[in-house]
């Protein structure tokens, strides 16, 4: 088939086509609130949110709708209602998105230099300067438990996908069901149940590895909800074209689906990291801190870094607040990596 | 996606397991997925039986009394529910309009490409730790939040709710609605997207060509397809916000008294106090502490069980 045959007739949309006079209309009435709005506040000395909210907003909102009677009518004014406060419930988010993300900047930056990155904290103390210690330990903790739980969570997610893809099994849709309800498994209570599974029956004694079952728990459904739809994303052709040729299921399995989602299976595992390694409460509750580096996740204290920000924020000093500051800004930093990662290896899909 | 799902059996096919390799591929694949199943009652099971001890001697009084002495052995969490209800409710009235507003921005009204980009910050900050919005809400936002409390408290006093006797704003259900509004934003965003994404496109152009202007084509024709499936997203958010721990932790100020004063500079919540009395209890008080994680995870995995079903049910819909 020729592409000629295949030309697409592209649909019109008359209701987009805008008059030089009403775009006249359209860029006064969504210049002169700001402008207005700017005045006011440097003369009665408002801030901020209370600025855009208390005067900002009513101004746009009558200068759209009266662009909108005289341009369009009567039918217009909800329109421009509607678009105003679309806009408006943005900015609000965007404003405060915009304010978390300066202010890590601004005050985790200083807390963050090379040393920063290897050093432990051993001997630092609230008041230590920071050209010394920093949260290597944590980092090495949190690489530790985060890894186990993702060396176990992505083969038994990846399991449970192929079980809800692959087989015709009647409990697929209840496996779905629960599964995808412990999504909103409250992170402390995932700690308490593992505290009262595995501590409190004395199975295993208090160190790192408590921590990553929590974790494993918290990022398994993500696991199962994404490599479902990863699997789902492999042409039935495939499948198809793999048994036909005579393999068993399982090397249909590993040797054609498996290579075909494997960009999405990365993908799944880099997103349900990202998901866990910020994860704060069940550490507090399980794995205690330690200002020292500790590579053994089964014996003994552990930091992370999650714990090691909330450790320095005990003691508000100024000091140990700039340090919490660099944690957090170190955390950040970790999960857009992750996440940039993610992206990357799922831009090529079916 | 739901539409694929519902031609994607392999029932043509009458597939058989043969061979060791096989059964033992979806037999640890079966194993995994019976995992994943019980995992909700293991956490019940678990949880109940370490914390038996505390229902058995509290009685109802643990879920309606309002003390909590570990010195005198007296568990009561019922300001902390009420407090996480609260908070929730609140957080639930600044996010909903909010995420609603950026999913139909995305879907309707941006250009593909900054509609793509606001996709992807959407799902970046689903994954936003609680500990730096924790850290951030303590330090830069609080301050701010508890003037605009005493603006609203100065100029809306009168109202029931909106009164405030300690003359302080900082600590209050207030400024946790806020913190929790932007840990629910992403989740209930990226569902409501989802969900406004999957109203037929041709329908929407259809309203549109018929004259209907940009509103009447969204409560006539977007509102009604999608409702079910935006409550879904909405109660999805509303989980999140029951459990969310950290964060609320550090700008509630937790006390065990019945609150309904939003701005009043004190409140409970039922996660955030588990964390913040674990250090600190005794043996007897950590087992009435994970009979408040019971209480926690009841609450929260019903909420999440009816959002799947509301989700669940206008996928089906969709599909068919």
């Amino acid at each position: 088939m020729t592409t000629e045959t295949l030309r697409l007739v592209t649909p019109e949309t008359p209701w987009r086509v805008r008059s030089k006079s009403q775009l006249v209309y359209i860029f006064i009435a969504s210049t002169l609130p700001a402008a207005l709005t700017f005045l006011i506040a440097d003369q009665m000395k408002l801030a901020g949110l209370i600025a855009l909210t208390i005067v900002f907003l009513p101004l746009q909102l009558l200068a759209a709708s009266l662009a909108a009677l005289i341009t369009v009518g009567k039918r217009g004014i909800l329109d421009a209602i509607l678009t105003v406060s679309v806009l408006f419930l943005m900015l609000t988010m965007g404003f405060l998105l915009g304010s978390v993300a300066l202010s890590l900047v601004q005050k985790g930056f200083k807390a963050l230099s090379f040393h920063a990155i290897y050093q432990n904290s051993f001997y630092v103390t609230s008041v230590t300067s920071l050209e010394y210690g920093g949260l290597g330990h944590a980092l090495v903790g949190t690489l530790v438990i985060v890894g186990i739980a993702v060396i176990f969570a992505v083969p038994i997610g990846i399991a449970v996908g192929v079980f809800l893809t692959e087989t015709q099994s009647r409990m697929r849709g209840s496996v779905r069901f629960l599964s995808q309800a412990m999504t909103g498994l409250p992170s402390i209570v995932s700690g308490l149940f593992v505290f009262a599974f595995l501590y409190l029956t004395g199975w295993v004694q208090r160190s790192a590895i408590l921590g990553s079952v929590a974790l494993f728990l918290l990022m398994l459904p993500t696991i199962i909800r994404l490599s479902e739809e990863v699997l789902k994303l492999v042409p039935q052709e495939l499948r198809y074209a793999a048994l036909a040729l005579g393999a068993p299921r399982h090397k249909a399995f590993f040797q054609v689906i498996f290579p075909a989602a494997r960009s999405g299976i990365i993908t799944t595992c880099l997103l349900g990291t990202a998901r866990v390694i910020g994860e704060t409460a069940p550490l507090i509750v399980l794995v205690t801190y330690l200002p020292s580096t500790n590579f053994n996740p089964l014996s003994g204290d552990m930091a992370s870094i999650p714990t090691y920000i909330y450790s320095w924020l005990k003691f508000s000093t100024d000091l140990a607040n700039q340090r919490a500051w660099g944690g957090a800004l170190a955390l950040m930093i970790l999960v857009g990596v992750l996440f940039t990662l993610a992206r990357f290896f799922g831009r090529k899909r079916f | 996606m739901a539409k694929s799902q519902e031609s994607f059996d392999l029932v043509d096919l009458k597939l058989k397991v043969s061979g060791r390799g096989d059964r033992l591929f979806f037999g640890f694949s079966s194993v995994a997925a019976y995992f994943a199943f019980s995992l909700v009652f293991l956490i019940v099971i678990f949880l109940g039986n370490a914390s038996f001890s505390t229902f058995k001697t509290q009685g109802l009084a643990f879920f309606t009394g309002s003390t909590w002495d570990d010195a005198a052995g007296v568990y009561q969490i019922f300001p902390m529910l009420v407090g996480s209800v609260l908070c929730s409710i609140l957080g639930l009235l600044i996010s909903a309009p909010i995420s609603i507003a950026i999913a139909y921005f995305i879907e309707f009204m941006a250009p593909p490409r900054l509609a793509k980009a606001l996709t992807n910050i959407v799902d970046l900050l689903a994954a936003l730790p609680s500990i730096v919005i924790a850290i951030w809400g303590a330090f830069v936002f609080a301050p701010v939040a508890a003037q605009w409390a005493q603006i609203i408290n100065n100029k809306l006093g009168f109202i029931p709710g909106l009164q405030n006797t300690s003359g302080t704003f900082v600590g209050s259900p207030f400024i946790a609605g806020w913190i929790l509004a932007i840990m629910m934003t992403p989740i209930i965003t990226s569902v409501c997207r989802e969900i406004i994404g999957s109203v037929d496109k041709d329908l929407v152009s259809a309203a549109l060509a018929l004259g209907g202007t940009r509103f009447s084509t969204m409560r006539r024709v977007v509102i009604p397809t999608a409702r079910g499936g935006i409550t879904g997203g909405i109660l999805l958010g509303l989980g999140r916000g029951l459990g969310e721990t950290i964060a609320v932790l550090y700008v509630l100020n937790l006390v065990f008294i019945v609150n309904f004063n939003i701005l009043e500079n004190y409140g409970g919540s039922v996660a955030p106090m588990i964390a913040a009395y674990y250090g600190e209890s005794s043996e007897v008080g950590v087992s009435a502490l994970l009979a408040a994680g019971v209480a926690l995870f009841l609450i929260t995995l019903f909420v999440n069980l009816i959002a799947q079903i509301f989700v669940g049910r206008y996928e089906k819909k969709m599909a068919s």
